[in-house]
């Protein structure tokens, strides 16, 4: 009886940390693949931002009349490139701390 | 915070970053368990309506404006200049309240993230968002289906024209998730995750400080990373404003382009 | 051990740092749309009111102010209209004036060269008579001096009556 017991209770102990494990396991994956993520997704939108900032500075030096419009659009552009980015990063925060 | 550390020195002490729910999270209030429950983010988001409330109300009307008359005056006429007649035109200026009280809703919920003894975004948590790119939804399609109709917003929302008939098949999702989808997601995201990682940043930032304070033999190091903390505090208030004005800068486009798709 | 496993479990079940909260957008919400109708209703209208007033007031000194422009340039036209008027009667003045002037002097001076001439001619006319007077007194005494003359050379006594004829004549002729 007390043989069956303890069994049972060594087995409940093994399948917890097997799960603790595979729990540890998944977050150390995830906080891994955490920096990689964001890191990949700021590529991308660095390369675009800085591209499209540049020609806005261009457009506002040839035309300084429209540099209000320009600035407008800009930011807008900015916006949407930027989205990448921030996606990116809440994918990070989800890898790492959900 | 220092409590926190406080906790976590005994464990042998070093760079330890809290946990994110401990950046995020806070305690409530009162009505605790309940959807009343009030806690700082509740406490900012009446805030950000008291705040500009008060300033309107307390504003003098005189024709030559002075104190904080020019402020408010200031941010009308930013929200005017900027917002409406560069995304809308001359016939958006039906749109200023929402859109005046968006960009003031969220400027204010943003700023409390470099004020002390708040130091935290009401818009680093999800539900204020939600809650305007929800209504920055509900306004753009509200808006299409008056001016065009709902047969014709969905026609010139789903359907864009100069595309060949068999490529709607393709296109018409596409553009279902892009406009009813995507554009209230991203409204929502971009405000939740600029605010969320300046916050990070700002908390990363006061960590290092902390602990380099704890350090003797690294505290050399300890001015450099106080300078770049004060300087990130200042590049926060930047993109505080900046949000509150894209934000709203993208809802009067969303409102722009439903009122005239072929723009 | 048990309850470990379910700490862990729970763990797992620990808030989503994205999803929202109920109870943080129950009073964002209300915090939010309250600031839209208070914007709408209240707090903007006044302010608006001012801006726009501010704005008719500057419109209307600006174009209170071309009005002014406006006048004070008719003003100056007139007033150089007025200025070229009255330059051009003065000027017509002036050329009547010197027109009178010169009227005027032409009349003296012909007036003084006919009290010369006249002057001339009485100086003249008594200058002959004066020359006839004195003609007439000297042709005696020359008779007189011619005859003697004559009786003279011609040892003989020439009576003046018959000299004066000749010396008359002579005179006449010689002047």
């Amino acid at each position: 009886m007390s043989v069956l017991a303890s069994t049972a209770a060594q087995a409940i102990e093994f399948a917890a940390e097997a799960e603790l494990n595979a729990d540890d396991a998944k977050a150390t994956a995830g906080a891994s693949s955490a920096g990689f993520a964001y890191g990949l997704a700021a590529i991308g939108p660095g390369i675009g931002i800085g591209y499209l900032v540049g020609q806005a500075v261009q457009a506002m030096a040839r035309q300084p009349e429209s540099a209000g419009q320009v600035q407008t659009t800009m930011f807008l552009g900015i916006a949407f490139t930027e989205a990448l980015a921030l996606i990116g990063f809440v994918v990070f925060i989800l890898l790492k701390f959900a | 915070m220092f409590a926190l550390f406080a906790a976590e020195e005994g464990g042998g002490g070093g760079l330890q970053f809290p946990p994110i729910s401990n950046l995020v999270e806070w305690p409530n209030y009162f009505g605790d368990g309940t959807i009343f429950a009030f806690n700082k983010i509740g406490l900012i988001s009446m805030l950000a309506l008291l705040i500009p409330t008060g300033m309107f109300l307390l504003s003098k009307k005189e024709l030559v404006p002075r104190g904080l008359q020019n402020i408010v005056e200031g941010a009308v006429e930013f929200v005017d200049k900027q917002v409406i007649q560069s995304a809308i035109g001359p016939d958006g200026r039906k749109y200023m309240p929402l859109l005046l009280s968006i960009f003031l809703f969220v400027f204010f919920g943003n700023i409390f993230e470099v004020i002390p003894t708040f130091q935290m975004p009401a818009n680093a948590r999800m539900a204020n968002p939600i809650i305007l790119a929800l209504t920055a939804w509900a306004m753009f399609i509200a808006v299409g289906v008056k001016a065009q109709g709902f047969s014709g917003f969905m026609k010139s929302s789903l359907f864009p024209p100069g595309v060949p008939k068999a490529l709607y098949l393709l296109v018409t999702p596409i553009e279902f998730l892009s406009t009813f989808l995507l554009r209230p997601f991203g409204l929502a995201v971009r405000l939740f995750a600029n605010m969320l990682a300046g916050h990070i940043l700002l908390v990363t930032f006061g960590v290092l400080c902390i602990a380099l304070w704890q350090k003797s033999a690294l505290a050399i190091v300890l001015p450099f990373s106080f300078a770049t903390l004060v300087g990130l505090t200042g590049f926060e208030v930047m993109v505080s404003l900046i949000q509150a004005f894209v934000f709203s800068l993208l809802t009067a486009v969303y409102i722009s382009l439903s009122l005239n798709p072929h723009h | 051990m048990i309850a470990s496993v379910i700490l862990a479990a729970e763990e797992v079940e620990a808030k989503n740092p994205i999803l929202p909260e109920l109870s943080e957008m129950f009073w964002g919400a209300i915090a939010f749309f309250s600031l839209w109708a208070l914007v709408k209703f209240v707090l903007l209208p006044p302010v608006l009111n001012v801006m726009n007033e501010r704005e008719d007031r500057i419109r209307g000194d600006l174009d209170a102010a071309d009005a002014a422009r406006a006048r004070q340039g008719s003003a100056a036209s007139e007033v150089s209209d007025q200025l070229a008027g009255s330059r051009a009667e003065a000027a017509q003045i002036v050329d009547a004036a010197r027109a009178e002037a010169e009227a005027e002097r032409a009349a003296i001076i012909g007036a003084a060269e006919a009290e010369v001439a006249s002057m001339k001619a009485d100086a003249e006319a008594e200058i002959a008579a004066s020359r006839a007077e004195a003609m007439s007194g000297i042709a005696p005494s020359v008779a007189e001096v011619a005859a003697d003359a004559a009786g003279r050379v011609m040892n003989r006594q020439i009576p003046l009556s018959s000299a004066q004829p000749v010396v008359d004549r002579f005179l006449s002729n010689s002047n």
